[in-house]
């Protein structure tokens, strides 16, 4: 099983980034083998609707879950409809981040936590 | 001909000016470029005569066909479609309305409809201007879309003076690409200076002759008066700094209503400006 | 974090001199000047450069020897950058908006979407925060795409700090690199002027910040000029539960102490002086509360 979480840079010991359209890199950290890839994120780079197209990489990337600060409701949306469990509020070390989440310390997100509009909007 | 008035920096006196031209000149065509911001009706208070809406065309998908749309989402260049799974998410805020879903997506599933993004209105301000002007819808990024509507209407055969917005970028080219010369506006300050410098880099690149109009005279320096004397760029007028024209302009009244003597002054840089190009 | 975002509708009411002078007061702070093609921070704030990248832009269609006159693609595109003759195909790099309508349909391959360098981008150092600034080429597009990539350099900076601040010196207009500088910022200061065009261009700018949910303040600069339409603002402002945070004087020394790069607040007798502290307190309890 995989999980993604949102980085400021391409090591386990880099911290968590807490924008999901918008980090610098993804983190795909594999459970079962304790591998893990990186992936630069080119979705920042677009004017509008970052998180739409993240979110479409991260589905294809086939995970279960994402971990990170934030999800506006464009990347809510689409990781939803792609059944990918969101975890917010997630902050520190990437590698910690991850034992938490083995450990079932983190809360899973139910809703979008901050606002957007039409893609535009804060943390898209 | 067709004279446009630009800056770099905003707030020099670009409308001032233009509409100053307009009237100096009597008979005109006029055009308000600066379509995410119009303010040259205020002026010149045209007699609306017809409205036009400017529109883009946006898909919508008949996701009831069960087709798959994932082809549309590769393809946008500006993540204004989303499929995941059998899902299609549309963001009309990104959507450039460039017609991709319909070619590249399932025949016949991908259907358009007409979206509003702005309007250009047409009118006539007294003596005897010809007024145009764009307006876009605010929320709307489609500026340059609503300007390519106004220079369709742009009736070359005579006097022709373009409002341009301000800045150096794709929405002043769009106003003074067409032209035959442009008037940039600028104030002795190194703010001024620092944006006059790029607003003639663009003009250069565009071959179109220019003169500089120092506005609020006497508020900074002789940086920007000097560097155009030095270079020989043409000085065709200076406005001194006057808190009266500012509290007229903020009424909404012209440099005409404040000091008719203005009125002569634009008409000879009318004809400073006509005797360069027919040189 | 907090993140606001400096702008006007209008342009010259003011933007960068309350931007400024903000930075100057404030601390745990980076600045940000998007206002990309007609920058002007720089003048003030004297950046050491210590970063630069450059700004590859949106894509452009270009079109090649393959090309064999049939005019499909210009049938096509909806933005009337390809003219058609019996003899050639020319792009209007103007008006092409890179969508790939063109490339896509262009049976023999002769169309094909090329991203050229547009401008530059840097981190700097001044003597108050780090500053996130940028070039873009005389005449080029994509200024909203470029303003994208100076808001996320400066992002990763604050993130990597413990900045408590981001000021955002915005360009003027409602347009693309307005928006992209609105683009997820807790809030929006607009600067307006008791003109009546200055009114006219407020209202607009409003609009675009209300559409993007971004909590916005208003100054009205130079108020005194128009006592009549300065209570017009208030009352629209009024109307509309938009918080007044400031007025500031008209004072004849503003334009000269800017024109010698200069900060008004270091003037504590100039009645703008005065005003633009009073609005910087009332903010701060918002930035750092």
């Amino acid at each position: 099983m995989k999980i993604c979480i949102t980085s400021t840079g391409s090591s386990l010991d880099s911290n968590v980034d807490p924008r999901f359209g918008r980090c610098p890199y993804f983190i795909i950290y594999d459970i079962g083998s304790d591998t893990f890839e990186f992936i630069e994120n080119g979705s920042r780079q677009s004017m509008g609707g970052a998180g739409i197209q993240a979110g479409q990489v991260i589905a294809a990337k086939e995970v279960s879950a994402v971990l990170s600060g934030n999800f506006g409701p464009n990347a809510f949306r689409v990781l939803q409809a792609a059944n990918i469990k969101m975890y917010s509020g997630v902050s520190g070390i990437v590698r910690e981040a991850i034992e938490k989440y083995k450990n079932g310390q983190l809360v899973e997100t139910s809703s979008a936590n901050v606002e957007s509009h039409y893609g535009m909007g804060k943390n898209s | 001909m067709i004279i446009s008035v630009a800056s770099g920096k905003g707030g020099t006196g670009k409308t001032t000016v233009a509409v100053s031209l307009a009237l100096a000149a009597e008979y005109c065509q006029f055009a308000d470029y600066d379509v995410e911001a119009p303010n040259a009706d205020i002026f010149l208070k045209p007699g609306i005569k017809n409205i036009k809406k400017v529109t883009i065309k946006h898909p919508y998908f008949l996701t009831d066909t069960d087709k798959d749309f994932s082809g549309c989402a590769k393809f946008c260049h500006y993540n204004a479609v989303a499929v995941i799974g059998t899902e299609v998410l549309f963001y009309p805020q990104l959507c450039h309305g460039c017609g991709g879903c319909i070619l590249v997506g399932p025949e016949g599933a991908v259907r358009e409809k007409d979206v509003e993004v702005g309007e250009v209105s047409k009118g006539f301000s007294r003596p005897g201007i010809d007024f145009l002007e764009g307006n876009l819808i605010p929320g709307s990024m489609r500026t340059t879309t609503v300007q390519n509507e106004l220079e369709k209407m742009i009736n070359r055969s005579g006097l022709v003076i373009i409002d341009s917005p301000p800045g150096n970028s794709c929405s002043m080219v769009m106003s003074v690409k067409n032209s035959d010369y442009c008037i940039l506006v600028t104030e002795p300050t190194p703010y001024g200076f620092n944006d006059l410098l790029i607003s003639m880099d663009v003009l250069d690149s565009l071959k179109i002759p220019y003169g500089v109009i120092i506005n609020r005279d006497g508020i900074g320096d002789t940086v920007v008066e000097d560097y155009c004397n030095a270079q020989n760029k043409k000085i065709l007028l200076k406005i001194p700094n006057d808190i009266e024209i500012a509290k007229c302009y903020s009424r909404g009244g012209t440099l005409f209503d404040y000091d008719k003597s203005y009125k002569e002054k634009f008409q000879k840089t009318l004809e400073e400006i006509e005797n360069s190009i027919f040189q | 974090m907090k993140q606001i975002t400096i702008i006007s509708g209008k342009g010259g009411t003011g933007k960068t001199t309350i931007a400024s002078n903000f930075i100057k007061m404030a601390h745990d702070h980076i600045a940000v000047d998007a206002d990309v093609d007609a920058a002007n921070l720089h003048i003030l704030l004297n950046p050491i450069i210590e970063k630069q990248e450059d700004f590859i832009g949106g894509a452009i269609a270009v079109v090649n020897e393959n090309c064999i006159n049939c005019g499909k693609c210009e049938e096509l595109c909806r933005f009337d950058a390809i003219s058609y003759s019996s003899t050639d195909i020319r792009i209007d790099n103007l008006k092409c908006e890179g969508c790939g309508v063109c490339e896509y349909v262009c049976p023999v391959g002769a169309i094909v979407l090329k991203k050229e360098k547009q401008g530059q981008f840097y981190t700097s150092n001044t003597e108050f925060c780090k500053l996130v600034h940028a070039r873009l080429n005389p005449g080029a597009e994509n200024s909203g795409l470029l303003v994208t990539r100076v808001r996320n350099a400066a992002e990763d900076i604050a993130y990597s700090q413990d900045t408590k601040l981001v000021i955002i010196d915005g360009a003027p207009g409602i347009g693309c690199p307005v928006i992209a500088s609105l683009n997820g910022v807790d809030y929006a200061l607009i600067v307006t002027e008791p003109t009546l065009s200055g009114i006219s261009d407020f209202k607009k700018i409003y609009y675009v910040a209300k559409f993007f949910n971004i909590k916005t303040f208003v100054c009205i600069n130079k108020f005194d000029i128009n006592p009549k339409n300065t209570v017009e603002i208030e009352s629209f402002c009024a109307l509309n539960n938009i918080e007044v945070i400031g007025k500031v004087s008209y004072d004849e020394n503003v334009p000269k102490l800017l024109a010698q790069k200069k900060f008004i607040i270091d003037y504590p007798d100039s009645p703008a002086a005065k005003d633009i502290r009073k609005i910087w307190e009332r903010f701060e309890g918002y930035f750092y509360g």
